[in-house]
């Protein structure tokens, strides 16, 4: 059954690619004229992509011992029969959920502004959203513990206003952690949905406000919708980049919170387990490819009509 | 002001009525004071070239533009300080601005829902609106599947099914290629006639101006120059714009020599001083030494070959012609004039009946009627 459809493939493909080979005289000196210019990339990518994947699928199925080891789907077993790590890979999602989900809640009024509202200060915004980016971790995390610190600027704040009675624990905990990951994830999320927010004609907004939609309906029923593949765009970079992120755990969660890179980290540098740290990769890596595929299954049903 | 808005909304039949509308856009004027009204279920044609001031005077009407002075009365309502929303409008946006992500019965449908009307209803006047429009099989397809045409009659079928109003087109037919264009002017002014709706046509094209309308109102410069029918404004056109951009002119200008009888005067080119005195049958009033422009359309030209030469007749020579199958056109000069005259000649026999040869001399004369006089500018 497989094999046939593998057959199938391997047929059709092969007929896509025989088709336009009757219409030059030397189809294969022209394959191999126009394969020259991409060969470096192609090398680039087989050497420092293709070959280190290959070697960590190796690592994870092979259980090193002292007679010179065996084959072994050990690495996974643990993964995913052991609770604590499903917690981790449930953590990890999780994380890297909210994280979109706020980057999209605050990123959207943003674009919008940006797009619609800045005019000449468009500039500046962006420069603004990109600077978090152009500072190093070390000194965003810095900046972050002063201001969530016990004795931080916000505490102060709060409890001078009387908002709070004792300071808030907002350090080494999930709320800095996310706090973290939207600051430098967000403009991700502005600038997709901004890109695609400047494409959406304003005359279709006009049009609904004469069939007697309201400013918010139409924003509803027209600008919305129509701006959602950007919305799903920044929301795929942005789970990603949280997915793979670990820097900010470690520096601003404090050991809180534990997730897939996090323990990758561990095993490759602490421990030096390298089979097991190979095999969570490979698992991070299959649940990022899973997430894109949903996601951009999602994103057909929503925008295949333009 | 505030008289001619009482008197305005005391008045029954008008669809359409601006009240010295202005707007400005930065210290710019794009709409100079200006009112016109539109008789109730009639159609009008804004006509200008771009940047005339009508597309603002369009937005304003819609409500997208905010007027700088002025009222804007809509089916007897002062409509002035109304959102877009709250005006009752139907719409067709010159690249029909369907919402792309809606299939056809979604677009159509879109104005019902928004006005909270019954599901079934909705349901029903949408099919109904679709039948209208020769789409009834269309309603589950998307806009980018239509073609331009089609697309065209969801738009009107949109904006037709709320029944609002007043309608107004933005270029309806601009997209369009010449043929589906031709017979869409012919559709689109029989359902406006059958829905008896106020229509405001915006077109820069006077073709389209003149054979859909019903008035037809000339823009240039942020400023009305002429209202009238179709007719009135390209037969007796007010002033030299008009003249020129509704259909072809000729235009001369002359300077009265002298006035030999009361249906004639004797004029010579005002731009050579040596040009060459001819008399010209009218019966306008000016006196010798002024300057007057007069325009004359090409159709109503007489040409003839010089041996045939009629009394009034002033000699010119062929400088082209060209065959256009229904008609020919010639390129005349007349000595004097700078600019080259067109005359058109309608092709009734066979066709080399017509022709005359470059350089032919010939005679060229005109009934009085034909010609007009033109408002000093």
């Amino acid at each position: 059954m497989t094999s046939d459809r593998a057959q199938l493939v391997n047929a059709s493909l092969a007929a896509r690619v025989a088709m336009p080979a009757p219409a030059s005289a030397r189809p294969g000196a022209q394959f191999a004229a126009g394969l020259l210019p991409v060969l470096p990339a192609v090398a680039f990518l087989l050497l420092f992509f293709v070959a280190p994947l290959v070697q960590n699928g190796a690592h994870s199925i092979w259980l090193p011992s002292p007679q010179g080891g065996r084959l072994s789907a050990a690495y996974y077993a643990k993964l995913f029969f052991d609770s604590y790590y499903l917690t981790v890979i449930g953590q990890t999602l999780l994380l890297s959920v909210i994280v979109t989900a706020i980057c999209a809640v605050l990123g959207y009024p943003v674009a919008y502004f940006m797009v619609r509202h800045a005019g000449r200060w468009t500039g500046l915004i962006i420069f603004l959203l990109v600077a978090p980016l152009l500072t190093s971790i070390i000194m965003r995390t810095f900046g972050w513990s002063v201001i969530l610190a016990r004795n931080g600027v916000l505490n102060s704040t709060l409890l001078g206003l009387g908002f709070i009675e004792r300071p808030l624990r907002l350090l080494q905990g999930p709320s800095s952690v996310i706090i973290g990951l939207v600051h430098v994830l967000v403009p991700f999320m502005v600038i997709s949905i901004a890109a695609v927010l400047k494409g959406v004609d304003r005359r279709l907004e006009e049009a609904a406000q004469l069939l007697g939609a309201g400013r918010l309906r139409t924003f509803r029923e027209v600008t919305l919708p129509l701006s959602l593949d950007g919305v799903a765009t920044g929301s795929i970079v942005v789970f990603m980049l949280a997915n793979g992120s670990f820097l900010t755990m470690l520096l601003l969660g404090g050991g809180s919170v534990v997730t897939l890179p996090l323990l990758i980290y561990q095993q490759f540098l602490l421990v030096q387990n390298l089979g097991f740290a190979a095999a969570m990769g490979n698992v991070l890596l299959a649940l990022a490819v899973l997430s894109l595929f949903l996601q951009l299954r999602l994103i057909r049903r929503q925008g295949v009509h333009r | 002001m505030n008289s001619c808005a009482t008197k305005v909304s005391a008045e029954t039949g008008i669809g359409l009525q601006l009240v010295q509308v202005s707007k400005s856009f930065g210290g710019v004027a794009a709409l100079r004071p200006s009112s016109f009204s539109v008789p109730a279920g009639r159609m009008c044609a804004l006509l200008g070239p771009s940047g005339c001031g009508k597309t603002t005077t369009l937005r304003i009407i819609a409500g997208f533009e905010t007027p700088d002075a002025g009222r804007v009365v809509i089916a007897g309502q002062d409509r002035t300080d109304d959102p877009p929303q709250r005006r009752k409008l139907g719409m067709v946006f010159q690249n029909y601005s369907l919402f792309p992500h809606m299939t056809v019965e979604q677009n159509v449908a879109f104005g019902l829902r928004m006005a909270r009307l019954p599901r079934a209803e909705i349901e029903a006047r949408t099919h109904r609106m679709l039948d209208i429009v020769h789409l009834p099989q269309h309603g589950e397809r998307y806009p980018n599947q239509l073609s331009g045409g089609q697309q065209q009659r969801v738009a009107l079928a949109r904006s037709l099914v709320t029944e609002p109003s007043m309608l107004l087109l933005d270029e309806p037919l601009g997209a369009l290629d010449k043929n589906l264009r031709e017979e869409m002017q012919f559709e689109l002014r029989q359902l406006q006639r059958e829905f008896g709706i106020t229509t405001l046509l915006v077109t820069h094209d006077q073709e389209e101006a003149l054979t859909m309308s019903d008035m037809i109102v000339v823009m240039n410069r942020g400023e009305i120059l002429q209202v009238g029918t179709p007719t009135e404004v390209y037969e007796r056109p007010r002033n030299r714009f008009v003249s020129e951009f509704l259909g072809t002119s000729n235009i001369l200008t002359l300077i009265v020599t002298g006035r030999p009888d009361a249906d004639t005067l004797r004029v010579r080119s005002a731009e050579a001083s040596e040009g060459a005195e001819f008399c010209l049958p009218t019966s306008t009033t000016a006196e010798p030494g002024r300057a007057i422009t007069v325009a004359i359309r090409p159709e109503h030209l007489h040409v003839v070959p010089l041996a045939d030469r009629m009394p009034h007749g002033l000699t010119a020579t062929v400088t082209g012609s060209v065959f256009r199958g229904a008609s020919r056109v010639f390129q005349l000069r007349i000595p004097g004039f700078a600019r080259p005259l067109f005359a058109y000649r309608q092709v009734t026999g066979p066709a080399s009946a017509t022709a005359l040869p470059v350089g032919a001399p010939v005679s060229v004369s005109w009934t009085p009627g034909a010609m007009r006089v033109l408002d000093d500018e």
